[in-house]
């Protein structure tokens, strides 16, 4: 498809549009009025349940064992080998391959079920438990990679080598911005305190599309959109001037030259001045009441953490960014679990639920889809030694646990099931091709449909797989 | 919206006059609409009717019927189901979401009634040159590209656009071939040469400039992926820029194309090969490598050969080869077979699939530079002298050596050993400090004594990397089967991190441990030392990470070896973490695996001894010893110590002398050899890997044995080729090769145009478009062959046409007419690429520092970016000084995290093989423009040079810094614009001391002192204004 679109397009970010304007569509822009645009035609296919995607990414894979595949049975097998009936030749990382034993390790931590929905949740997750209701807990996903790079580019590109869009720039190019202030793909990354893993542009790169599809990084700080500062000593009248200038020689030079990239480059200086006003209104929590930080932890003053960035994702939400994506680091548990995911839920745990509690109060969780989750599982005998209190689980791709709640997915459902060792999917396996079709599909989009030619090839978010998990569906 | 795709519908397929030619007109509708399923891998969704050949497409169906009857729609099965009204009926499926215009319909049935008639995929063919094009206004074409363009413009009923004036003309002209603007000097000189060849002449000027191979390279690195990290997870560091510096050389000298293609395919296959041929096939290591804990090796060295055959395949043949790693290609005619037999051809690369953490893995070369290379010549020839003295000495000394032997014969005994490089040496004879646990009678003197518990700490002697050479000696007693480690630098553990030298029942063992069970290099001696001797024990290692590396001696001699595990990747010092062990003797291997006996002579080496040398040392004979025996009794190496002692200890001053001074030139040489850059290479293995088709392309579901083999849709192997990666070099340029010539020189027209003659400069196949100027494709592809792949010339050719040298200045009409301009009725008007961008503003401020090549450099860059996303150990050091200043093609390249202000301007990413262009128009390239430190600072020098150069009133300032940035005069509307923006910004800074010290103190150089800093902050923000014009970034 899409060349001839994308030539309609090509002029927009943001959704800000122009054909070709003079002074009169100049002055429109002048006005900053907010426009919702940028889009392919024809899209979205049908009635979104979702207007925006909100991803909490827990980069490094969060145990299933310890904090959602509650199993009970698994306490009389510790210490035991894995049975080779349950590992069925299922190939090992390096780290662990050459082990001699591969001990058995049930969950230190207690489960409880909470909720109407009697929901089984680790100890480790006390907030999250209190809104059990609202997530639907798939337990079945299952993935191809057994290595952070290609998982996580694997979940976000749908292709485990570099090269392809993400997410949230298909998205961004499919459906635009909801509001041109803003770009329509916004990442935050914060820093756990378990062993941590890299990560790269490319997961909210663009690949193939064009790069204004790419996500733009908020970062704590000073600057959140890279160079969005003027110079010290250069404040916002100066600017202006400058501004208003330039757009005068520009638009010499466009009576010149007749070229639209002229005019663009004007609405896009007008929309980078914006930005210099609306990024720092958007991440200045100062004006947040007390009672959201209350709700979103210790942690929600300081900036730059998971739950002063959950803020910032409502906040964006509210504006209608078109895909917020969170990454926190530090899942990487192959030794010391007990301590390290601690740590991490203590981090993450209330901000996540605080965000869906926050969510529902302003009335935006029924068109805002929030997933939660890792790039994979992790294995149910111990990397290195198992004692009483300590073990290390290394990376496991059969099965693991992510969840959903919000635009048009069911709540309080539990779906998908494991065998007594977690080990293997007895029940509605879901692939990465499946739940990213399905979030695709909340959003109105079918995912066989959105596709851009390169190479020759249409491609699409989901390759050539992919189902939409309707069970899932409200 | 409606009228626009309609217009670019119109330029990009042609309102069919008459006749339909299938390549042009209906294989893009088949291919794009029909190929997914009746095409080349039909037989995977058992499709039994194919569209892909015309044998197929024209047989008798079933009932008699045909899909395609000659001349006659009517009867035609493929038109009757495309018009079907029943969706059951209709083609193509509606399942598919695929769907034909009625343009489209109405095509395939004029093409049916005009008889059908077949084409081969055009690329496939040959190209061929046909003879310059009749044209209305002959007088306008300057060169032949003229005639076709031209051809076509009227065929349209277009007009030519008249040529642009000189200022935009040279602008234009500089930046396409240096990737530079040209000096106000350069645009005067141009502007007063009335001659007939002025532009000739300054085309001539800059091809000749050396900037031109710095332009020309950053375009070749996109498509060669080239970084200066490996990608991937960990992202660490190496070291390629030997290759790119080679590329900027090889465009500089003008190396003809098809011996660049080859010399970057299989240079080191070529005879002789040179150090240059084998930096150049760096081409195909620039992939990403992974080094992540824990991966499969296997599953990542598929992906590297991948990568290869995709990129070659890319870059060279303008072909998706890689669309048939996991089935037959969907569009073109490859079958997957054909894609691992290509495949085969880069398949035999000793290599792992796990890279290095750190730094280069191999294979690779030393890779001095020129100036390395000098030096080491001057240190050669240096040490010549010395040797040379030294024999003419030897011969005057020879009475006095004899004296001396028998003066020794009495005397206590003395040994003699290699001094060059020894980091320590442990003879527990008087040492004061290293004392170790007990004392016995030693080999020579006495010995270091261990019951098992004990061990010797020898402090900080051995701090050794797995990239450093080094050497270990020791001479052990035991009375049983020597058991227990010798010597070590190791967390003292079992399986702990580091290297040392252990014996286990009698065999010698060495390990270099990053991880004891998938990150070391492990090996045992086949043969069990004997016990109750004294056994010299030693231990090379070149630094080459890998078992190769590492040579054990025994006694003396090598010993034969097994290796247990040869998979090194990381150093001790992982993820920042200090590797702080010392070297100790006597333990390694913690408490339970202490050396039970005697250890002596222990000697540290930060070199790798030669096998004689390390025979010295196991020889343990005195010097006196040697001298009491007959000349004629001594052995070489009997006499080499006995010399080598004299030469040290007792000949003349000056003979003493001249031997320090050559240890020392010779600890220089193996210096200045340690300092060599390296470069990944390919290579061939001795032992010829098996290629397998691999079963949905996954690396562990290997298929039936392939061997190497070029697609049999394009030419076979030239004669006399051999069947390897050089034989598929040899076929890549031949003459045969219909792809090579047009899939270069489109991607040069890319560069001028903004679009290629084919705008897919990627894909040449069935997918791709069909060219905009298909006959003048051909007639460039056989003049640049006929020319010798000269590639100047080329770039000559194109940019001296009068088709280039086009005012870009277009009506609207035009413009929405053709709003790409693929039909050339005016010169190119697009955004520069981002390295551009950034280098114009640094000559423009004078602050470009221009220096060829050499490693890459961190300019600057906002803080913490690296540190966000990165691994523990990583952030960002911004270099300073030149560094800061260098052109962009230098700037350091991270994969994961590629250079912001190259990213925002659209800059290929570099993870994987890119040849489009791309560009967007996007609010953060105008925060990076307005508010990154390298164009505030580089705005401050502008205005600096606007007050010190550009005369003495603010009008004649200002119109210097207009030219300085866009190459012309202003008109008197932009200057008054101009001083009114002075004014402003005059008033703005007045009474503000510290906003004026605040804006003029970004980025590391200083303002000039000499200048009222209000004016020169008010000058600096009119040339911020300026760096931000349309204009300024635009290239007209």
């Amino acid at each position: 498809m899409d060349e001839h679109k994308l030539l309609m397009t090509r002029r927009h970010f943001f959704g800000v549009g122009s054909t070709g304007i003079g002074t009169a569509a100049l002055a429109s822009i002048f006005a900053g009025e907010a426009r919702a645009s940028g889009g392919l035609p024809g899209l979205p296919h049908f009635p979104p349940t979702a207007k925006r995607v909100i991803y909490l990414f827990q980069h490094g894979a969060p145990s299933q064992l310890d904090l959602f595949d509650y199993k009970p049975k698994l306490q009389t097998q510790r210490g035991n080998d894995l049975p080779d009936s349950i590992r069925m030749g299922q190939r090992l990382t390096g780290m662990t391959a050459y082990q001699a034993k591969f001990p058995t390790a049930p969950s230190i931590f207690k489960f409880a079920q909470h909720g109407q929905s009697g929901t089984w949740l680790s100890e480790l997750l006390p907030h999250t438990a209190q809104v059990a209701d609202e997530l639907c807990i798939v337990k079945s996903l299952q993935t191809e990679a057994i290595n952070h790079d290609p998982a996580v580019t694997f979940f976000q590109t749908g292709f485990q080598i570099a090269g392809r869009p993400s997410m949230g720039a298909w998205i961004a190019y499919g459906l635009g911005s909801e509001y041109e202030d803003l770009p329509a793909f916004v990442v935050m990354v914060s820093q756990g305190v378990g062993n941590t893993q890299a990560l790269a542009d490319r997961e909210w790169g663009s690949g193939f599309l064009p790069t204004k599809y790419q996500g733009v990084k908020f970062r704590s700080g000073a600057d959140p959109v890279l160079y969005l500062s003027n110079p010290p000593g250069y404040d916002g009248t100066a600017r202006r001037r400058f501004l208003d200038d330039l757009a005068k020689l520009n638009q010499i030079t466009y009576q010149d030259f007749q070229d639209p990239e002229i005019s663009t480059r004007i609405a896009q200086y007008e929309m980078a001045f914006r930005m210099q006003s609306s990024v720092p209104e958007l991440t200045d929590l100062s004006k947040e009441p007390p009672e959201t930080f209350e709700m979103y932890g210790p942690d929600s003053r300081q900036p730059g953490t998971y739950a002063a960035n959950c803020i910032l994702a409502r906040r964006l939400a509210e504006r209608g960014v078109r895909f917020i994506q969170l990454f926190h680091r530090g899942w990487d548990q192959h030794n010391n679990l007990p301590k390290e995911i601690r740590g991490q839920c203590l981090q993450t745990d209330q901000p996540s639920a605080a965000l869906i509690q926050d969510l529902k109060q302003r009335g935006l969780l029924k068109d805002t889809l929030v997933v939660w989750g890792g790039e994979f599982g992790r294995t149910v005998y111990s990397q290195g030694a198992l004692t009483e209190t300590n073990y290390g689980r290394d990376h496991h791709p059969r099965c693991f646990t992510m969840w959903m709640a919000g635009g048009g997915i069911k709540g309080g459902l539990t779906y998908g099931e494991t065998d007594d060792f977690s080990y293997n999917i007895v029940k509605d396996p879901v692939d990465v091709y499946d739940l990213n079709a399905t979030i695709l599909h909340c959003l109105g989009v079918d995912h066989t449909k959105l596709t851009y030619k390169f190479q020759g090839r249409h491609f699409r978010l989901t390759d050539v797989h992919g189902n939409v998990v309707r069970p899932l569906l409200i | 919206m409606g009228l626009a795709r309609i217009l670019c519908l119109a330029v990009v397929v042609l309102p069919l006059p008459g006749a339909i030619e299938f390549n042009r007109d209906v294989r893009p509708i088949l291919s794009d609409k029909c190929y997914t399923c009746h095409g080349p891998d039909a037989k995977s969704k058992n499709v039994p009717f194919r569209l892909d050949s015309e044998a197929a497409a024209k047989a008798e169906l079933a009932g008699g019927k045909h899909a395609i009857g000659e001349g006659d729609p009517a009867s035609s099965e493929l038109i009757r189901r495309i018009t079907a009204e029943k969706p059951a009926q209709r083609m193509p499926p509606v399942y598919s979401g695929i769907t034909l215009s009625d343009a489209e319909i109405d095509t395939l049935k004029q093409w049916i009634a005009q008889g059908a008639k077949w084409q081969k995929h055009w690329s496939f063919l040959p190209p061929v040159s046909s003879p310059l094009p009749q044209v209305r206004n002959p007088s306008w074409a300057r060169n032949p590209i003229d005639a076709f363009i031209l051809q076509r413009l009227e065929r349209e009923n277009l007009q030519p656009s008249p040529e642009a004036g000189r200022e935009a003309l040279i602008r234009r002209v500089s930046f396409d071939l240096t990737g530079l603007p040209p000096t106000p000097a350069e645009i005067d000189a141009f502007l007063k040469d009335s001659s007939p060849d002025a532009y000739d002449k300054v085309v001539d000027r800059l091809l000749a400039s050396p900037r031109y191979g710095e332009r020309m390279a950053f375009r070749w690195l996109d498509g060669a992926r080239y970084a200066d990290s490996n990608g991937y997870q960990y992202d660490g560091e190496r070291s390629m820029w030997r290759w790119r510096d080679w590329v900027i050389q090889a465009f500089n000298r003008n190396q003809p194309f098809d011996r660049f293609a080859l010399d970057q395919i299989a240079g080191d296959l070529l005879p002789n090969a040179t150090l240059d041929q084998k930096i150049a096939t760096g081409f195909n290591r620039n992939h990403r490598a992974n080094t992540e804990d824990g991966i499969i090796p296997e599953e990542y060295a598929v992906e590297y050969v991948v990568d290869r055959v995709e990129t070659t395949a890319a870059v060279f043949l303008g072909l998706t080869l890689g669309c048939a790693r996991c089935h037959d290609h969907k569009y073109d005619p490859f079958s997957q077979k054909e894609f691992y037999q290509v495949f085969a051809y880069f398949n035999n690369v000793p290599e792992s699939g796990r890279a290095m953490k750190y730094g280069n893995s191999p294979p690779m070369v030393a890779a001095p530079t020129p100036d390395q290379r000098q030096t080491l010549d001057d240190l050669d020839s240096r040490i010549r002298k010395v040797e040379d003295f030294l024999r003419e000495r030897d011969a005057q000394t020879a009475d006095r050596e004899q004296k001396w032997q028998r003066h020794i014969e009495s005397k206590k005994p003395v040994y003699w050993a290699p001094n060059q490089g020894l980091k320590a040496a442990l003879s527990f004879e008087n040492d004061k400090k290293i004392k170790p646990p007990a004392f016995a009678a030693g080999r020579i003197g006495r010995a270091a004594s261990f019951d098992g518990t004990s061990f010797l700490d020898a402090g900080h002697v051995a701090n050794f990397e797995i990239e450093d050479r080094f050497t270990l000696a020791a001479w052990i007693y035991s009375s049983g089967a020597p058991d227990g480690s010798v010597m070590s630098r190791m967390i003292d553990q079992p399986k702990g991190k580091g290297f040392g030298v252990h014996c286990d029942h009698g065999r010698v063992h060495v390990n270099i441990t990053s991880n004891w069970t998938d990150d070391a290099i492990r090996m045992e001696t086949e043969q069990v030392l004997p016990p109750d001797e004294w056994h010299h024990v030693a231990v090379t290692f070149s630094g080459s990470r890998m078992a190769e590396g590492i040579h054990v001696y025994v006694d003396g001699r090598p010993a034969k070896m097994r290796v247990l595990l040869d998979s090194l990747y990381r150093p001790f010092r992982n993820a920042g973490s200090k590797f702080d062990e010392p070297f100790r003797i006597g333990t390694g291997w913690g408490p339970e695996r202490r050396f039970r006996g005697l250890i002596d002579e222990v000697r540290v080496y930060s070199r790798v001894l030669s096998g004689d040398e390390i025979s010295a040392l196991a020889l343990g004979e005195s010097i006196p010893e040697i001298a009491r025996k007959a000349a004629a009794e001594r052995t070489d190496l009997e006499k080499l110590e006995l010399h080598s002692y004299f030469i040290e200890n007792a000949a003349p001053a000056d003979v003493r002398e001249a031997s320090e001074r050559l240890a020392a030139l010779r600890e220089d040489q193996e210096k200045l050899e340690r300092s060599f850059p390296t470069v990944m290479v390919m290579a061939e293995s001795p032992v010829p890997k098996s290629t397998f088709l691999l079963v949905r392309g996954a690396y562990d579901h290997p298929g039936g044995k392939v061997s190497p083999g070029v697609p049999s849709v394009l030419p076979p192997l030239p004669p006399g080729a051999p069947n390897n990666r050089l034989g598929f070099a040899e076929w890549l340029i031949d003459p045969q090769n219909p792809l090579l010539a047009r899939v270069t020189l489109n991607r040069f027209w890319q560069m001028y145009f903004g679009t290629g003659l084919v705008k897919t400069v990627e894909d040449f196949g069935s997918q791709g478009e069909w060219p905009s100027h298909p006959e003048l494709l051909d007639w460039l592809a056989a003049e640049f062959e006929r020319s010798g792949w000269d590639v100047k010339a080329l770039q000559k050719l194109i940019v001296t046409s009068a088709t280039y040298r086009q005012s870009s200045k277009a009506s609207a009409d035009l413009l929405q007419r053709d709003p790409e301009n693929r039909l050339l009725a005016h010169g190119p008007r697009f955004r520069l690429p981002a390295e551009m961008i950034r280098d114009q503003a640094l000559l423009d401020a004078g602050l470009l520092v221009e220096k060829i090549g050499g490693p890459s450099v961190k300019g600057y860059q906002p803080a913490g970016l690296w540190k966000e996303t990165s691994m523990q150990d990583m952030d960002y050091v911004q270099g300073d000084g030149e560094d800061l200043y260098r052109r962009s093609l230098y700037t350091f390249w991270k994969r994961t995290i590629a250079p912001p202000e190259m990213v925002n301007f659209d800059a290929a990413n570099r993870e994987i093989c890119v040849v489009r262009e791309t560009r967007t128009n996007t609010p953060l390239q105008a925060l990076n423009l307005m508010d990154d430190v390298t164009y505030v600072e580089a705005a401050r020098f502008i205005g600096q040079r606007m007050m010190k150069e550009g005369g003495a009133t603010p009008d004649t300032r200002l119109t210097y810094g207009f030219r300085l940035v866009t190459g012309r005069f202003p008109s008197s509307g932009e200057l008054g614009l101009l001083r009114g923006n002075l004014q402003f910004h005059l008033d703005y800074f007045s009474g503000k001391p510290k906003e004026i010290a605040a804006y003029l103190s970004q980025g590391e150089s200083k303002p000039d002192s000499s200048l009222d800093a209000r004016q020169l902050a008010a000058y600096a923000s009119v040339a911020s204004l300026l760096l931000n014009l349309d204009e300024a970034v635009t290239k007209e």
